[in-house]
């Protein structure tokens, strides 16, 4: 009976230990807040703050876009949830549209943003039924980021001016 | 758990400033130094594989003892790593240094105890180049006097002593690092004793020199 318990338990806490490590090296958490965010996602009881995400929103529909996104990056420290990541897309796109021109760092990290939202929710398309908003899904906002980075010899034409922002 | 702990610390850093965890994960080079290390050991007589891991004990004691041998492997690759600097002509340097001298060493005559110590002595030494030597020529760390020599070797050397600033922490983490490596070596037993079921004699027989003899008898 002991020749078996103790190597057995030696081996599971090792391969325990072992895979904490690679874990720890895999998500590179910054500080031990994220150790414990990174935990509560492995543990599948992770939430966003619901306060910070409406404050985020009362921010983005004052078009103050930074500071939104400022604010769901603390209500969703994780990047796991759909919806916030959608959101943060959203605010990259608003603020990177000009009738002129767009902002292609900010249309860039708004597309890694709808990414990641689309990554969070994989069983189902996603959809943000906010009447403020003109797109309601992920594919029509990262449609939208994609053509907003695209070069082409219609951007030459004037009447591009007129497009509304969504 | 010694092992895996160094293993653990081996590759964190502190970020200068903000105070952000840094894992830096072992570059390939140091998966070569910790082979060249492991060989250095079997050689040495610090681990006699074949006394580890044979057909004759359970099945859990030899997955067991390999788990121990592949922990001593990544610690290895982790103490090689907590010790080189990250980037730049310098991490080229101390990895030449790290491989000459342990190819070198691959055809001395080594006792388990010398090698400890000769282990000792250069995990030491790289330390104390990295940690205290050129963090202290790091211009956001040093005075006037420091900033200075840091201006001329940067002249000097074209740039190559470019290196990421790192929170005094990082030292310390690091300095725990290699003493827990070294220590940990001293624990490891050159041929553990027999695990079999219903041991009597017949185990006894299987140690052929003896007791086992690890590095803190030697």
């Amino acid at each position: 009976m002991r020749e078996t318990v103790f190597p057995g338990l030696g081996i599971l806490t090792t391969l325990l230990y072992g895979a904490v490590i690679a874990w720890l090296y895999a998500t590179a958490p910054r500080s031990l807040e994220e150790v414990a965010t990174g935990v509560r996602v492995a543990a599948g009881s992770y939430q966003i703050d619901q306060a910070r995400f409406d404050a985020a929103l009362r921010l983005f529909r004052a078009e103050q876009f930074r500071a939104a996104r400022d604010e769901w990056g603390r209500a969703d420290p994780a990047q796991r949830d759909a919806r916030t990541q959608f959101y943060v897309a959203y605010a990259f796109y608003r603020e990177g549209w000009g009738r002129v021109y767009k902002d292609d760092a900010l249309y860039r990290q708004g597309l890694d943003a709808v990414n990641r939202a689309i990554a969070a929710s994989p069983s189902a398309p996603l959809t943000v039924a906010d009447p403020l908003l003109q797109m309601h899904t992920a594919a029509e906002l990262k449609a939208e980021l994609e053509k907003g980075g695209e070069r082409q010899w219609g951007d030459l034409n004037p009447l591009k001016m007129l497009e509304p922002r969504k | 758990m010694v092992l895996l702990t160094v293993a653990l610390l081996g590759g964190l850093r502190v970020a200068a400033g903000h105070r952000a965890f840094l894992f830096v994960p072992p570059p390939l080079i140091t998966l070569v130094l910790a082979g060249l290390l492991m060989s250095l050991f079997v050689r040495g007589g610090l681990v006699r594989p074949a006394r580890w891991v044979h057909g004759d004990q359970p099945l859990l004691v030899n997955v067991s003892r390999l788990l121990t041998l592949v922990a001593l492997f990544a610690s290895s690759a982790q103490a090689f790593n907590s010790v080189l600097p990250e980037q730049g002509l310098l991490h080229w340097l101390f990895c030449f240094f790290f491989l000459w001298t342990l190819w070198n060493n691959q055809f001395s005559p080594f006792d388990p105890a010398r090698l400890l110590r000769s282990l000792a002595v250069l995990f030491g030494t790289a330390f104390v180049l990295k940690h205290l030597l050129l963090a202290g020529l790091h211009p956001a760390e040093a005075g006037w006097m420091g900033r200075v020599a840091a201006a001329l070797l940067q002249g000097v050397s074209l740039g190559a002593l470019d290196a990421p600033a790192f929170a005094p922490a990082t030292g310390y983490i690091s300095f725990f690092t290699v003493a827990l490596y070294v220590g940990g070596l001293m624990l490891v037993p050159a041929a553990p004793p027999p695990a079999l079921a219903g041991a009597g004699d017949d185990a006894a027989s299987l140690v052929e020199g003896g007791p086992p003899q690890g590095l803190l008898r030697g």
